[in-house]
């Protein structure tokens, strides 16, 4: 295939965008996908390990030396713990809390097929959470985070069955309720 | 203070014990298997000592034993007592236990993750075990802060823990559903419901007495009420199932029934030397002859709690010296004591 931009090169690189619960694939080559402007991950192709090959793996760099793209999945990294994808394919096991939104992408669609969901109903830490430990003004902004997860299920199963006039919906209300999470901090 | 397991059994028949388990992670640790020992020291002694207090708050008392430095066996015993599980036994590094004097609580710090609570007791309990846990985790919860994510929830090690982190779990004795030729296709029928059935004791794929846990196989995307009444409502299909062959067969078959039964006894009474096997074949029959009203026993006796304790591992601690070089003779010579006499 080649580079959907210079129309040139063979595109090695596949850059997956999810915006809004919606997945966009882009094919580039390496010297495109340097260029491009990908906000504030452009500086990623220029820092170091941990963070920067993290995210290059996750684009795929790593494919210009000639391996496959599931080489590729399998060098992404956690930076906090260093459990690379590889090893949770091999153990199914996690290595810290930060795997989770590391691994997210990779993992939320094996997660659901474990779980038959992907998103917790019940309990919630009644204590502390990034909040200091006062129970004030928590129970609000709770109800708020637990709507978010709730819509956003929503809007993937609208996704998924195609109704994309309800998935709208969903997303703008989700995208409201962020904006008051915001102001509630 | 007495064990939950030496309690009296007494009303309890298919539904042998209740267990509800829950899985904690603390927020900025990695989880224990990216831990390095210093570390993992680290965070058991403050877990230790932010906990040292539960016992008062638990109006019960606690000891905190080191199980990573304990040896195989001393740890494969608590696993038969069903205080930790598999992973626990065979894990390195500074791993530690809570546990309470009945051994109805127990807390592993630093296991599979940071904290693994359960609570376990005899017979039908589940919705007072869950209060008992919710409560206890809100107690750990108010001195450190979890790994919590708004999607997933509470953050576990592996995924299939992921959400609630709850396993709720009842033990159930199936004499007569087991032996029945449906019964494998019974229990892969359960996973269709989102509850798995294992054999508690046993080798490969043999089981020995009739003992089986049901539990919950998702702990994401239902509550923990949801989760409890799945558990309790498919348990209570399998009992009434068993109930109801058991009391066919002792209506179309009562001899041969009061028979079997009455045979264990024996064996178990007067045996010389009993292997693990053959121990809890017979005292598998021995609890259903007792819990169908087929065998009087002039006094109570815990029937499960006595087959745990003839596991390998608790035998050994409880033989003496003596005894040691053959175990089953000493298995067999405990069972003779511990057994009471017909009334």
């Amino acid at each position: 295939m080649l580079c959907e931009k210079c129309k040139i090169r063979e595109a090695n690189i596949r850059y997956t965008e999810v915006v809004g619960g919606v997945r966009t694939e882009h094919n580039l080559c390496s010297h495109c996908a340097r260029e491009m402007d990908f906000g504030h991950y452009a500086a990623v192709f220029d820092t170091d390990y941990p963070i920067g090959r993290l995210l290059s793996d996750l684009f795929g760099l790593d494919a210009e030396q000639g391996e496959s793209e599931e080489a590729g999945l399998e060098q992404v990294v956690c930076p906090t713990c260093h459990t690379a994808y590889s090893d949770f394919v091999k153990d199914s096991r996690f290595g810290c809390p930060d795997c989770y939104r590391v691994f997210d992408l990779l993992m939320s669609e094996n997660i659901k097929k474990i779980q038959g969901s992907d998103t917790h109903k019940g309990k919630r830490p009644r204590f502390g959470h990034d909040e200091g430990r006062e129970a004030s003004g928590k129970s609000e902004k709770e109800k708020l985070a637990a709507s978010i997860g709730l819509l956003d299920s929503k809007l993937k199963e609208a996704l998924a069955e195609e109704e994309y006039e309800q998935a709208a919906a969903y997303r703008d209300q989700i995208r409201e309720l962020k904006e008051r999470l915001k102001e509630n901090e | 203070m007495s064990k939950w397991y030496q309690d009296t059994e007494a009303g309890h028949d298919v539904f042998t014990a209740s267990r509800v388990r829950l899985v904690r992670n603390l927020e900025h640790y990695p989880f224990p298997v990216r831990l390095s020992e210093a570390d993992g020291r680290e965070l058991v002694e403050k877990l230790e000592t932010g906990l040292k207090d539960i016992g008062a708050a638990d109006g019960r008392e606690f000891e905190r034993i080191p199980v990573g430095s304990m040896d195989q066996e001393a740890r494969e015993a608590l696993k038969e007592r069903r205080v930790i599980n598999g992973a626990a036994v065979s894990k390195e590094g500074p791993e530690s236990l809570l546990l309470s004097a009945d051994e109805r609580v127990s807390i592993t710090l630093d296991g599979e993750d940071h904290i693994r609570l359960q609570c376990i007791c005899g017979g039908a309990g589940l919705n007072e075990l869950w209060s008992e846990a919710d409560r206890l985790d809100d107690y750990i919860n108010e001195r450190f802060d979890y790994a919590f994510h708004e999607k997933y929830g509470y953050l576990t090690a592996y995924p299939t823990n992921v959400g609630t982190g709850l396993r709720a779990a009842v033990t159930l004795h199936l004499p007569m559903l087991s032996v029945g030729k449906q019964f494998g296709k019974l229990v892969n029928e359960m996973s269709r419901f989102g509850v798995a059935v294992r054999g508690l004791y046993g080798e490969g794929s043999e089981n020995y007495g009739a003992l089986y846990e049901l539990s919950n196989q998702k702990t994401l995307g239902m509550t923990e009420e949801e989760i409890l009444s799945l558990v309790q409502q498919m348990a209570e299909r399998l009992a009434v199932s068993e109930r109801k062959i058991k009391s066919l067969t002792l209506r179309n078959h009562r001899l041969d029934m009061e028979d079997e039964v009455c045979k264990s006894y024996g064996v178990l009474k007067y045996a010389r030397r009993l292997s693990v096997k053959e121990a809890m074949t017979y005292l598998s029959q021995v609890r259903m002859g007792v819990t169908e009203g087929l065998l009087k026993l002039s006094e109570p006796v815990n029937l499960y709690g006595l087959m745990m304790e003839i596991q390998p591992a608790n035998m050994k601690l409880l033989a003496s010296e003596d005894e040691k070089s053959d175990i089953r003779q000493a298995r067999a010579a405990y069972i003779r004591k511990r057994l009471p006499e017909l009334a």
